[in-house]
């Protein structure tokens, strides 16, 4: 399939990689170029690899790579840290946002906004221009500065989490998003806030993977490619239209391919 | 054992007050605690052999305070430097107490004790001269801030009391600094009693230096409607015990605990609680924590008596530590003695290790791993250190710890 913005060096490349987690294997050879501008949907029953991919790349230390690569921006990303992968400019949306008790979110914003910065050879940001900026972000989102006093995720809601990882995107300014199930549990206003929000963040810089069980985020998002996961492998690209295809039909087929195979 | 040899020849005082008389001839008999016993059979016998191996010196040097007083506020008091305080104020007064009353009080309280489960007083009071016994009657609600430090000199063997009492309705805000010296070993012994309706926010901070060692003993005792809330530290000794003991004397009050224990290196540092309800209408909210790295080993023992007068106690005990590292151990045990029917008690321990998920969830928003894990031990702290009195020092204090860790 032909890309979009061919005229362009691809941000995120990920070549035939196979990948397990104490020694069962989860990925097994997928393959998955993103150019600037694109946006990605992954789509797949549960426990094809979809998470274990957007975890992978994120650089998570439980996965082991034991074959093929990972590019970003031309280089090879396997032995970065996950923090230099963030830095660099890779972002994970969590499907489960994690909850820090006692860790302010306030804070914590601030040090990973900070760290993106330093990498950019951008100033430092001290509370008092953090705190303008990030309100400036909040807009975006739709949320109240009182979940900045609060600790990371602790006692927001489905919907809240949701919009604090869009809000960390926004702040973080990545190359390339990777939103797992960022549509889950969001209630229709909420998925349209979620997904206005994606939309204004994301520009012909950026690269977007989309990882999501339904239409729904689709039909607010368009995406330019949609691939089908199934066994640990992508089994079929094309454009939208697959996605409403999948909504149709269901992953039944997949099935029958992998059986096939 | 340098200092039981010296209790055994009676070589340790020369002219020994009644007090130390009394203490001196009951340790005669049974010079070390029971090993073997509940209360001390988790104490590294080396470690506590080298608590005991420096010798009593009465010439001390002079304190050198870590940080300077964030207000003018402040009363700063240094056990064995200025004893002779007397502030009479318009709405406080704070009174040295007698010679007689500090005799009364100490000999009333370590004649009915048992001498295994107070060895740690019944030592401090053989070696604690006069002019290291501070005692205080305070009463007042708008009493400054009290700091009190108490410190061992470098080399050496030190011995300090510290009695205050609480007359009726006062209201304060104490914190007690504990430092040890280098290659020292300090026994603080503390007692407190709160009178009807006072309120007490006690912080209790103890550090020390290389290669030093720490008895401290806390014996407070709380009248009716009294509340008393506790936020202590213990970080940096060799070896350190530290053992409340709580008596609320006729039911009807309020004790809330907050503490926290770090060790690293070859460290060991213990807490030992005992809350006793002598009545109804009781409360306890204790939350007790460790944090182990290293080669370390930080012990908890709570226990909660309520007996058949203590109806409608309601007390919650929980003891929750961290391993830092896979040679660390931590030694847990809260535990519940309940006799009357119609309470509400609740224990439990936790013991884990940093959250790999929080972590990486951390790190995957550019924190380095050592920010991630500084920033979730810092939350691990907090909670404890937001509840040590006198707000600016506290802060100063997190930050020294987080830097030295």
């Amino acid at each position: 399939m032909q890309s979009k913005t061919k005229e362009l060096d691809p941000i995120l490349e990920v070549n035939n990689l196979f990948a397990s987690i104490e020694n069962l294997p989860i990925l097994k050879g997928v393959t998955i170029s993103v150019n600037p501008g694109e946006i990605h949907a992954i789509m797949g029953r549960n426990g094809c690899g979809k998470s274990t991919l957007s975890k992978i790349i994120a650089g998570h230390p439980s996965y082991n790579i034991t074959k093929g690569e990972i590019k970003f921006t031309g280089n090879d990303i396997h032995s970065l840290e996950p923090e230099e992968r963030a830095q660099s400019g890779i972002f994970l949306g969590f499907q489960y946002p994690i909850e820090i008790p006692g860790v302010s979110n306030l804070e914590f914003l601030r040090v990973a906004t900070n760290a993106r910065r330093k990498f950019l050879n951008k100033e430092e940001l001290d509370t008092f221009d953090f705190e303008d900026l990030v309100k400036e972000k909040l807009d975006l989102v739709k949320m109240d500065s009182a979940f900045l006093s609060r600790s990371i995720n602790q006692g927001f809601s489905g919907g809240e989490k949701k919009r604090n990882e869009i809000l960390q995107m926004a702040l973080l300014e990545p190359k390339i998003a990777i939103l797992d199930e960022t549509d889950s549990g969001l209630d229709i206003d909420a998925l349209r806030i979620v997904a206005s929000g994606i939309k204004k963040i994301s520009n012909e810089q950026t690269g977007i993977i989309l990882i999501t069980h339904y239409q729904r985020l689709l039909d607010e998002i368009q995406p330019d490619y949609v691939h089908v996961m199934a066994d640990g492998q992508i089994i079929k690209t094309g454009e939208s239209d697959l996605a409403l295809e999948l909504e149709k039909y269901g992953y039944e087929w997949t099935d029958n391919f992998i059986k096939e195979q | 054992m340098q200092i039981i040899e010296e209790i055994k020849k009676n070589e340790l005082i020369s002219n020994p007050s009644e007090i130390q008389k009394i203490c001196l001839d009951k340790l005669k008999l049974n010079p070390l605690p029971n090993i073997k016993s509940e209360y001390w059979r988790l104490s590294n016998k080396s470690k506590f052999s080298s608590f005991l191996d420096h010798s009593n010196k009465n010439k001390e040097s002079k304190v050198n305070l870590p940080y300077k007083k964030a207000s003018q506020n402040i009363i700063r008091l240094i056990i064995g430097e200025n004893n002779s305080i007397n502030l009479e104020k318009e709405n406080y007064s704070i009174k040295k107490l007698k010679e007689i009353e500090i005799i009364d009080y100490i000999k009333k309280n370590i004649s009915n004790s048992d001498q295994n489960d107070h060895w740690s007083d019944l030592l401090n009071h053989c070696l604690s001269s006069k002019e290291n016994i501070l005692g205080l009657n305070i009463s007042g609600n708008k009493i400054p801030p009290l700091e009190i430090f108490s410190a061992s000199s470098p080399d050496s063997f030190n011995a300090k009391t510290l009695i205050l009492f609480f007359e009726k309705n006062s209201k304060v805000d104490l914190i007690q600094i504990n430092l040890g010296n280098k290659n020292s070993s300090l026994s603080q012994s503390t007692y407190l009693c709160l009178e009807e309706n006072t309120l007490v926010n006690h912080g209790v901070v103890s550090y020390g230096e290389s290669k030093s060692n720490l008895l401290n003993s806390l014996n407070v005792i709380q009248k009716n409607k009294s509340e008393y809330s506790l936020g202590s530290l213990h970080f940096k000794f060799n070896y350190a015990r530290f053992e409340i003991r709580i008596n609320q004397l006729d039911g009807n009050a309020k004790t809330n605990i907050k503490g926290i224990q770090i060790t690293k290196n070859n460290d060991q540092i213990a807490t030992y609680t005992t809350m006793q309800f002598n009545g109804p209408n009781g409360f306890l909210d204790q939350i007790n924590k460790s944090l182990a790295d290293d080669k370390s080993h930080a012990v908890f023992e709570g226990s909660i008596i309520v007996p058949k007068i203590a109806q409608k106690t309601d007390a919650s005990q929980l003891s929750r530590n961290l391993l830092l590292s896979r040679h660390a151990k931590i030694d847990t045990k809260p535990q519940l003695e309940i006799i009357a029917d119609d309470v509400k008690c609740k224990h439990g321990a936790t013991i884990s290790q940093l959250n790999e998920e929080e972590l990486f969830y951390m790190r995957s928003r550019g924190l380095t791993l050592a920010e991630a894990s500084k920033l979730q031990l810092s939350s691990y702290i907090q909670e404890i250190i937001s509840s040590i009195p006198i707000s600016k020092d506290r802060w100063d204090l997190l930050d020294k710890i987080l830097k030295e860790n």
